[in-house]
């Protein structure tokens, strides 16, 4: 899962880049209106924090001008001003939640699961497929009910075809959505980890499709 | 006319000014009018007595004759017109009778008091003057002269005296008194009614500024318009210039308010969030204080942006869709617990206030209803047919937001509302919400409670003012 973090204050971005990364996120990190509004315009986010009081150009103008040009990933707003005339305005401009300064980081995490999840169209925070069985809240993957172990990367890669579930999933979009900005795209990279993924579940769950990308589906299920 | 007004100050000032001006006016008039005739009066005495003197003395050798020039005045029997001419020295005539006095007929014989009888000494032009009681008991002007007449043996001194009654000039000077103080009376009740005109007439543009004034304060204006007299012209820009300025100052406030929230809360959550990643007795210290000053930068935003409501007049706000835009907002936030909302509001209820502090109120309200309820929430809004003791120009009306949660115990129910205090500590929050409604609900003399709802959850429940 993607995310991109707009905020001035380059501690709290600090913080946000590290606790959405150590809870399996790929986070871009943008410090003005301009570079957020630009990094969100052009590439898939899966969630977006954003300040609304930043340098360049307001929040509330990135994100209008965002669902103007049809950009429908979910947005959080983060800010200091926390009035009710704040929050209807923010949500107003097209916000999809609203978390007020200063917040737990535990949090804002629980509000960025429920938005990636409600955007894949689950309603709770556990996510079946078979055997598996993915708890958004602790980030952890249980087979049977056994935990797998996961590196960071396989768990970014099984976490996303759990959300999308029995839908074919494209190299090129598991590659805009599990990595950073800057990352080194190989897509030969995501065959090295679906490969490793095979290994820990039932191998015959990852199917790929020919030309297509890869569907995460039930043992047994040819579809 | 309202004790303590202007109209009254300017009215009691005229009256009292005709109250003392006429009747010194009419003194003064009185007095002129007395002067004048009484002196009329003395001329033609004293010019009478010149007229009995030369008549006396058409044969001045043989002593005085009796003046004769046909006045019917002094020929009618005490008609208040009288001459004598009384022999001083008891000298005889030529003739050689005894010298004896000769008087009017109108005496009829009386003898004339004269003012020498009475020591009254006598002017520049030797003549006495005295208001003396003559016969059938007249008050009359005597003007006596000592004069010679006759020659030679038969020369001797004569009190030559003339009276003219005064009891007639007094009675048309009281006929006259009477007739003035008519005349004034109804002058002065005639100016009384033209300055009450007057006041009525020249503060009529003040009870139009008043009108103007109320409609700014309610909302219907926003600012004093209609063309007023020069005078108070100036009043109304800089009025106008106050207002402008006033909510100008209020913006600017919210705005400082604004900018300092974002300065300070964004540290504090850098703050916050470092230390909540470490576990030693220094972050725990830091967590402890940076808590205290969120707090505090709360409690004293919120003491801001009331100070800076304070004296804000004239907002009106549609309750209506303040409501809908905040269940809209709500909706969003809380879309995973799939709520169903329901609004009853009337068109025309509207606050008389700021629309940002009702978003306040009733989006903290919502909030706390959307967190705890199961299934529903709804917002009832109803102008209030009883008013509160303190009376708003447009009433009163009511905002009920009620959930179907588990609502409060009566032990709770029954507490007062304080800062900071948390009803239930299983869901987050800051336990501001409620304090801050029932802030600002006492910000404009409104009230704000708890009871149960008939769903079984809380029910909030806001009065504030209506506005007209």
């Amino acid at each position: 899962m993607r995310v991109l973090i707009v905020e001035d204050d380059r501690d709290l971005n600090r913080q946000l880049v590290s606790a959405l990364t150590d809870a399996g996120y790929a986070v871009d990190a943008a410090f003005d209106g301009e570079e957020g509004w630009h990094l969100g315009d052009t590439e898939p986010y899966d969630v977006v924090i954003l300040d609304t009081g930043l340098p360049k150009m307001d929040g509330i103008r990135v994100l209008e001008q965002w669902r103007r040009s049809e950009r429908k990933m979910p947005v959080i707003i983060l800010t200091a001003r926390d009035r009710w005339s704040d929050k209807v305005a923010g949500m107003d401009a097209g916000a999809d939640d609203y978390v007020a300064k200063p917040f737990h980081m535990q949090e804002l995490l629980a509000r960025v699961r429920a938005q990636v999840r409600r955007a894949s169209g689950h309603a709770k925070s556990d996510i079946e497929c078979g055997p598996l069985r993915l708890d958004t809240k602790t980030a952890r993957v249980t087979l049977n009910g056994q935990p797998i172990k996961l590196t960071s990367h396989e768990y970014r890669l099984l976490a996303y075809l759990l959300h999308h579930n029995e839908r074919v999933v494209s190299r090129t979009e598991l590659v805009e959505h599990l990595y950073e900005q800057d990352f080194d795209r190989d897509s030969n990279t995501i065959e090295v980890f679906i490969g490793r993924l095979r290994k820990k579940i039932p191998p015959d769950m990852i199917k790929t499709i020919r030309g297509l990308g890869y569907r995460l589906s039930q043992a047994g299920d040819e579809g | 006319m309202k004790a303590n007004s202007l109209a009254l100050r300017l009215f009691v000032t005229a009256a009292a000014w005709v109250l003392v001006v006429l009747p010194i006016a009419g003194w003064i008039i009185l007095a002129g009018v007395r002067h004048g005739v009484l002196t009329a009066l003395d001329k033609e005495i004293s010019q009478t007595l010149r007229f009995v003197i030369d008549d006396a003395e058409e044969e001045s050798e043989a002593g005085p004759v009796a003046p004769n020039w046909g006045d019917a005045r002094f020929a009618d029997t005490h008609s208040g017109w009288y001459w004598q001419i009384k022999p001083l020295d008891g000298k005889p005539t030529l003739d050689g009778k005894p010298a004896g006095p000769l008087r009017s007929r109108s005496l009829a014989g009386d003898n004339l008091p004269l003012p020498s009888e009475q020591g009254v000494e006598p002017d520049e032009k030797e003549i006495r003057w005295a208001n003396l009681t003559g016969p059938a008991q007249q008050v009359v002007r005597v003007a006596e002269i000592i004069h010679q007449f006759g020659a030679g043996n038969s020369a001797q001194r004569y009190s030559v005296a003339v009276a003219g009654v005064l009891s007639e000039a007094e009675d048309d000077l009281t006929r006259y008194r009477d007739q003035l103080i008519k005349a004034l009376a109804l002058a002065g009740v005639g100016l009384l009614a033209a300055t009450l005109f007057q006041v009525r007439f020249g503060l009529f543009p003040l009870s139009k500024m008043e009108q103007g004034l109320a409609a700014i304060r309610s909302g219907a204006a926003a600012k004093l318009d209609g063309e007023l007299p020069s005078e108070i012209k100036p009043l109304q820009q800089e009025l106008n210039a106050l207002l402008k300025s006033n909510q100008e100052i209020v913006e600017r406030a919210r705005t400082h308010v604004g900018n300092l929230a974002h300065a300070l809360k964004t540290p504090l959550a850098v703050l916050l969030n470092e230390a909540r990643q470490d576990s030693s007795p220094l972050a725990r210290k830091v967590i402890e204080q940076a808590d205290t000053m969120t707090a505090q930068v709360n409690l004293y935003l919120d003491r801001a942006r009331m100070a800076a409501r304070i004296g804000v007049i004239g907002r009106v706000t549609e309750v209506g869709s303040v409501a809908e835009s905040l269940i809209r907002t709500l909706d969003r936030i809380y879309r995973d617990k799939e709520l169903a909302y329901s609004l009853d509001c009337p068109a025309d209820v509207r606050f008389q206030g700021e629309r940002q502090d009702l978003e306040e109120m009733l989006g903290n309200l919502l909030d706390n209803a959307s967190k705890w309820a199961r299934s529903r929430v709804s917002v009832v809004v109803a102008a209030m047919p009883v008013a509160l003791g303190n009376v708003a120009a447009g009433g009163w009306f009511e905002i009920r937001v009620e959930d179907d949660g588990p609502g409060l115990t009566a032990e709770q129910l029954s507490e007062p509302i304080k800062r900071g205090r948390r009803l239930d500590e299983t869901k987050p929050g800051s336990g501001l919400g409620h304090s801050i409604v029932a802030d600002l609900a006492y910000c404009y003399n409104g009230r704000f409670e708890f009871s149960r709802a008939e769903a079984g959850g809380l029910c909030a429940r806001l009065t504030l003012p209506l506005a007209t």
